[in-house]
């Protein structure tokens, strides 16, 4: 139990006051650098910034819920890995581009703000120290006794291993940036730590590949056309956007349209008010307590929404909807009705085999070694639980009682624990709640 | 469809001889071109460049089966070509084209593979070619600046671009001339139209391409550079596309679910979908208002999900608090899609279907034009679908007699105008009453179903029914199961 404490520690204040602190100490050291800055420099760096911002106010909210801004991280990356000379002719210093970066994304951010009244300032606290790491890397760092933006100009004959060091590098920020960004979303979603980066990695691998190219592209093509380098080697990335942005409004449509499908049994009069919604937050509560990947948690989060659907084909309805109270057999029948509707849409393989297991025993498991997928033990609590609550929601302990009667033989021991858990965390935040 | 896909000629219908010709006639041009690309420039500079070029080449071929999603295609066949030709000269865009078609996955036509070898080769050629006929600069010794660059290399890509593109529509448009038979101009205005507008995109990048290869001295690794975030992009329009397709499957599922509950009515959806789309044809209105009345046309019945089995199969005359019950259905409809942002457009006409011209309708009551468009073409199509389907008390009638029916209810149940179209529409497409088998005749019950004239009148004549069709809002909400609180577990 104490294991599972430590890895879910919630990361938000500690990445926000990073954020903060990553700010005030480049604009801290790069203030004395300002003066001495030419009106070209000055033109450069407001291209950039410019182009920060503007970058940050394009939103793209990605598979696991996370909210990204392309086009502002991969020119931040550019400008760190650019070979732009700062006064006296010397290399541009980091704290001066860091400050630049800070602007730019804190100026976005706010003109969101400002047009759409929230905005999550963790994520960009997050974006902020995984876009510092690579200036500090690249201009900072010293390997053997040279940066590596010093390191460039004798690899002049071998661009493409200045291409490769770039890369390198803007992976670095980019592990960074998942890493914390992932440790501010598990601490909103109670998830632990590890699974949850892993998972922000997986999902983040495909655009993060895209951005650290265009990082790397910017930088190179500004030591042949200078400033102009960063609309131009934009655009690849744009097209990323836009295919990545479609991709995520279907999802969201299908969403819609699965929820459309769910509420069928509820209009039918087959179930009662808002089951199927509840049985799926706390089933998908309870995947994510348990770590469970951003596929695996939206296969569930279908499967719960449509468990009640093989309702539909019975004549009568069962009083309440109530599945649990109905013979095994029933309910069998009913989850594979089900489960074969959803099969007809040849699509949704996984969610049809979640749903046709949903009313096996876990005894079956442990007994006969039969293979039960996860969240169908997960949709078989959860449909106990909100069943067993009855409609007020007041009879909370005597449906963890009746669960627990059950433990072992009806339901997984594990995700019973998980939902005590969550249960718990939700008295907490609802302290005033039945119960 | 992409311009890089000339599979068609397999499926050629007066295909041999002509196709033959044309193609050593493709083959013809590419020879030429290629041989004056050796002329006026030699060999490429660089064979490395030009080996790489064609790895990239051959990759892109092989990849560019996959379907993206409608109405988009990424062509990395074209970008490369693009680059190939400053980068490699005549010359080696010429071989790059030419290598990069000799590899196939599927094993297609030695012709087609023949073609598609002369095609891109001499697109290769004829970039080359053009490029440095108008001057375009090819050395990096030569592109200094920035202002240098966009004007030196920028401005004669756009025309090697152009050049390329339109060598592509036209070899297209004759291949497709021999083989279907179908004009050239037109072909060439539909390539164009389709590709076009991506082939300025296909510039774009090609010139990033050329920049980073040759002025920032990048060479063969700018290819992983520029290409990473394009196949990233490749991979979300693929996802896109999958989704997609996903997506209408599922929407589908949503209207065999409601067929479950009224197996004997299977297919009256499908049907009065695709004459609500005709309807709306010969009405003269655009893509959008189809697609939003066809779905309504789908969906139009998605409600009866909450009506009683025993009602939709009744086997008795429906009693006044029956006839209200099923004419909820309307309105459970729209709760049940109101949630769907993009079937905001088909809200209207599941709603409003049961609404009569003359405003003796359900459920708001609403009269002529009051009554939202997409609702006055679903309801012409849902009643004709009816009357010319059989009923336990009714034959199916012929499509003159139910036009006839149509007619006389112009003005009063219906809109005048969407008869009329409805007239048009039959001349235009083949309507054939549905006969249904005994069985079904008999699982459907004796009570008149719920879209035949006469309930429509029934309801038009009795204010008192329709008054509680129009309180259904409320009773709908009402008639959700109430759970008696002390029940559950004793």
């Amino acid at each position: 139990m104490s294991r599972m404490h430590i890895r879910r520690v919630d990361l938000t204040v500690p990445v926000v006051v990073a954020g903060v602190v990553t700010t005030l100490a480049s604009f801290w050291t790069g203030i004395d650098d300002v003066p001495h800055l030419g009106r070209g420099d000055l033109v450069y760096l407001s291209v950039f910034l410019v182009a920060i911002a503007l970058g940050e106010t394009a939103r793209l909210t990605i598979l696991t819920g996370r909210e990204t801004a392309p086009m502002s991280t991969a020119a931040a990356l550019g400008l760190s890995l650019s070979a732009v000379r700062g006064p006296g002719d010397a290399p541009m210093g980091a704290a001066v581009i860091v400050s630049t970066i800070c602007l730019g994304m804190v100026a976005g951010t706010l003109f969101l703000r400002v047009v759409n009244g929230s905005v999550r300032w963790a994520d960009t606290a997050a974006r902020i120290v995984g876009a510092a790491v690579a200036p500090v890397i690249y201009r900072h760092a010293t390997f053997d006794g040279r940066t590596l933006l010093s390191w460039q100009d004798s690899w002049d004959d071998q661009r493409w291993f200045v291409g490769v060091v770039m890369l390198l590098v803007g992976s670095v920020a980019m592990l960074v940036d998942l890493t914390l960004e992932a440790a501010v979303r598990a601490g909103r979603d109670h998830a632990p730590l590890v699974p949850a980066v892993l998972d922000e990695i997986r999902s983040a691998a495909g655009l993060a590949t895209a951005l650290v190219a265009s990082g790397a592209l910017i930088a190179l093509a500004e030591l042949a056309i200078g400033v102009a380098a960063l609309p131009l080697f934009l655009f690849p990335l744009v097209l990323t956007y836009f295919a990545v942005q479609r991709y995520a409004t279907i999802r969201m449509t299908y969403r819609q349209t699965i929820g459309a499908l769910s509420s069928l049994t509820e209009l039918a009069g087959y179930t009662g008010t808002h089951h199927a919604q509840r049985v799926t937050d706390t089933s998908v509560a309870v995947g994510r307590d348990m770590g469970m990947g951003q596929r695996e948690l939206t296969d569930l989060e279908y499967a719960a929404l449509l468990h009640d659907l093989g309702q539909i084909a019975l004549r009568e309805p069962i009083p309440h909807g109530a599945t649990v109270m109905a013979a095994p057999a029933d309910q069998q029948r009913i989850a594979h009705d089900g489960a074969e509707i959803v099969r007809s849409t040849g699509v949704l393989d996984n969610v049809a085999t979640i749903l046709e297991a949903q009313t096996t025993p876990y005894r079956q498991v442990r007994e006969f070694g039969q293979d039960l997928p996860m969240a169908s033990r997960i949709i078989k609590v959860a449909n106990a639980y909100d069943d067993l609550i009855g409609p007020e929601g007041t009879r909370d302990d005597r449906a963890m009682e009746r669960i627990h009667l059950g433990l072992g033989y009806e339901y997984d021991p594990r995700v019973v624990d998980s939902l005590s858990r969550v249960l718990e965390r939700r008295r907490r935040a609802a302290p005033s709640a039945p119960g | 469809m992409s311009t890089d896909n000339p599979g068609r000629p397999t499926r050629a219908r007066r295909s041999d001889g002509a196709t033959v010709l044309y193609v050593a006639f493709a083959v013809a041009v590419a020879v030429a071109l290629a041989a004056a690309g050796v002329l006026t420039s030699g060999q490429p500079r660089s064979w490395l460049a030009v080996a790489v070029l064609s790895g990239l080449g051959i990759a892109s071929w092989m990849l560019r089966g996959a379907n993206v999603g409608e109405r988009v295609t990424l062509s990395f066949v074209s970008i490369i070509l693009l680059a190939a030709a400053v980068i490699g000269g005549p010359v080696g865009a010429a071989v790059v084209g030419g290598l990069a078609t000799v590899v196939q996955v599927d094993p297609e036509k030695l012709i087609v593979r023949i073609f598609n070898i002369a095609l891109f080769s001499s697109m290769g050629s004829l970039g080359g070619l053009v490029y440095l006929w108008v001057g375009g600069l090819d050395e990096a010794s030569t592109m200094t600046s920035a202002g240098r660059i966009l004007l030196g290399v920028g401005l004669p890509l756009i025309v090697t671009d152009i050049a390329q593109c339109m060598l592509n529509a036209l070899l297209l448009a004759g291949v497709l001339r021999v083989a279907t038979g179908s004009p050239i101009r037109t072909q060439v205005y539909r390539l164009l139209s389709t590709t076009g507008l991506a082939y300025i995109g296909y510039g774009v990048i090609g010139f990033l391409f050329v920049v980073l290869w040759i002025p920032a001295r990048v060479g063969w690794f700018s290819a992983v550079l520029v290409l990473a975030p394009l196949f990233v992009a490749r991979w979300a329009f693929v996802q896109y596309g999958d989704e997609f397709r996903a997506h209408e499957s599922t929407l589908r599922a949503l209207v065999t679910a409601v067929e479950t509950k009224e197996p004997h009515n299977a297919g009256h959806s499908e049907r009065v979908a695709q004459l609500s789309a005709w309807l709306v044809e010969s009405l003269g209105l655009g893509h959008k208002e189809i697609q939003d009345v066809r779905t309504a046309g789908m969906l139009h019945d998605v409600g009866k999900l909450g009506v009683p089995t025993r009602l939709l199969r009744a086997r008795r005359e429906l009693t006044d608090d029956d006839l209200v019950t099923i004419a909820d259905h309307a309105l459970a409809g729209v709760q049940m899609v109101q949630d769907i942002d993009f079937l905001s457009g088909s809200v209207d006409g599941i709603a409003h279907h049961h609404e009569r011209f003359d405003g003796l309708g359900y459920p708001a009551g609403l009269a002529g034009e009051q009554i939202p468009f997409s609702a006055r073409v679903v309801a012409v199509a849902d009643v004709f679908d009816g009357l010319t389907t059989s009923r336990a008390y009714r034959p199916a009638l012929t499509v003159s007699e139910a036009l006839d029916v149509m007619n006389q209810r112009a003005g009063t149940q219906f809109d005048p105008l969407v008869v009329e179209a409805l007239g048009r529409a039959l001349a235009r497409h083949e309507w054939t009453p549905t006969v249904r088998s005994d069985e079904e005749l008999v699982a459907a019950g004796v009570a008149i179903d719920h879209d035949e004239p006469e309930t429509s009148d029934l309801l038009a004549s009795r204010p008192d029914l329709r008054r509680r069709v129009m309180g259904a809002p409320e009773r709908t909400m009402e008639s959700l199961p109430v759970v008696p609180a002390g029940e559950g577990l004793t």
